[in-house]
């Protein structure tokens, strides 16, 4: 199969399938796959019989020393893969000789494209049977306690008895401020509502849980059937399960099924009730409505972040210069969530 | 461009032209409708901050209405607007942040 571009990482992807399948192994011509601004990821196909055979390797650009991120991602994928939740098999990791870490793992047949699964006519069955399907990965993914990821390196975790919902609005505040290019009344009215909600939001009592981290549709394989597997660890982290359930929810990855809360493909609801029939436990909506706040203004930092990264030079990009324009958007959504957009009397999208 | 992402060779050709179509929808629509709306967010900030003369010039007015935000900003954060003053802070944020997806993307503003 003809390599399809002459990116610089062909040679790492290289170096890190010998690295972990060992000299002796024989594999074919890796090509690119397509997707991802933050990777490059390699499909080759191991040629000798042994192992896997049909395998992925994703390598981050050298420089951005990921060797944690990437090896948190491993060891989580390692206890995910044992549990029966469907995902890639993570294989091995490593550091190229010339800076990139890679991460390599068998190969997952499916489909990627969000708007495809959304809307497109021969994935009917796949729409009908997928919601119960991720919630089923989710609630396998919540049971994954701490003490089952100790491998994973640098967790970002609430402390005992904090509450996650609390914790994380410290991240996000952190890197939200960094990235401000200039003041949004309408995303400060936001934070003040949700320190409203901590105030009096009741605390689950559980224990907390490893969450995905970016939980969504477009990070998933997919067939005419299903789900295939949850893609994309590589922000996974230590909370509890409403952040997840919320992410999954944020307005941005409906692909223009604005109507279906959840993820494009059913309504916020029937989302949270699935997920409640496949974990045996009670979710919280007051719980889930922060939360949602919460990740629609970290999208917007993620627009900002972006939109930076052109104004400053590091990226010349038009889709990035964009993508700021679009903070807009989810603005408004943050006032429909917070009912300011009823209050007004008008119901907008 | 339009027509351009509608014959393009592949996935990532049409997507390229798809966002120079729609950022040049943006720039349109910017030119055609910015200077109304933002005279009238700087009414409404004269609502909430004190009212202050429209300054001459496009570059001027934009500076300070930058900084009357940052204003703004600074008196939500320390709570002036908790209580009886929310309604008509909410009403601003909602009429401001609708002009803007007016422009940015007028399908979501429906």
């Amino acid at each position: 199969m003809a390599v399809t571009d002459a990116s610089d990482t062909l040679h790492a992807a290289l170096e890190g399938v010998r690295q972990v399948l060992g000299p002796g192994a024989a594999f074919g011509q890796p090509w690119k796959l397509a997707g991802g601004a933050m990777h490059d990821s390699w499909a080759i196909d191991r040629m000798d019989g042994g192992g896997a055979r049909e395998l992925v390797i994703r390598v981050s650009p050298a420089g951005r020393a990921d060797h944690q991120k990437t090896r948190r991602e491993f060891e989580v994928l390692r206890v995910a893969f044992r549990r029966g939740i469907r995902c890639p098999e993570p294989i091995g990791i490593g550091q190229c000789t010339t800076g990139e870490d890679y991460l390599v793992m068998a190969r997952v047949s499916g489909d990627a494209n969000p708007r495809q699964l959304i809307v497109g006519e021969r994935n009917a069955n796949a729409r009908v049977n997928i919601v119960p399907e991720l919630a089923d990965a989710l609630a396998k993914i919540h049971l994954i306690s701490p003490d089952d990821a100790a491998a994973a390196p640098s967790m970002r975790a609430p402390g005992a008895g904090e509450d996650p919902l609390a914790f994380e609005r410290g991240v996000v505040e952190e890197t939200y401020r960094a990235d401000l290019l200039n003041a949004h009344p309408a995303i400060e009215w936001a934070w003040r509502w949700l320190d409203k909600q901590l105030r009096t939001l009741s605390p689950t009592g559980r224990e907390h849980c490893v969450v995905h981290g970016d939980f969504r549709v477009g990070n998933m394989l997919y067939d005419d059937q299903g789900l295939t597997a949850v893609l994309d660890w590589e922000g996974t982290h230590i909370g509890e399960p409403e952040e997840d359930l919320a992410w999954f929810c944020t307005r941005v990855w409906r692909f223009g099924r604005s109507e279906l809360e959840a993820g494009g493909l059913t309504s916020r609801e029937a989302w949270l009730n699935a997920y409640e029939q496949a974990s045996g436990r009670t979710v919280s909506r007051e719980r889930v409505a922060a939360w949602e706040v919460l990740q629609n203004i970290r999208w917007c930092q993620i627009t900002m972040m972006q939109a930076r990264a052109h104004l400053d030079g590091r990226t010349t990009s038009h889709e990035l210069a964009a993508i700021g324009r679009r903070t807009a958007e989810t603005e408004l959504e943050i006032l429909r969530l917070t009912g300011v957009v009823e209050r007004m009397g008008r119901r907008a999208g | 461009m339009r027509d351009r992402a509608a014959n393009a060779r592949d996935r990532w050709e049409r997507f390229q032209f798809q966002v120079a179509a729609n950022s040049i929808g943006v720039l349109l629509r910017e030119s055609q409708l910015e200077d109304g709306f933002i005279r009238e967010e700087w009414r409404g900030l004269d609502m909430l901050l004190g009212t202050e003369p429209l300054p001459e010039g496009q570059a001027a007015l934009t500076n300070r209405l930058n900084q009357r935000n940052d204003e703004l900003v600074t008196h939500i954060r320390a709570g002036r607007f908790d209580g009886d003053s929310e309604e008509q802070l909410v009403r601003h944020l909602y009429e401001t942040v609708m002009n803007k997806v007016r422009i940015a993307s007028p399908n979501e503003a429906v």
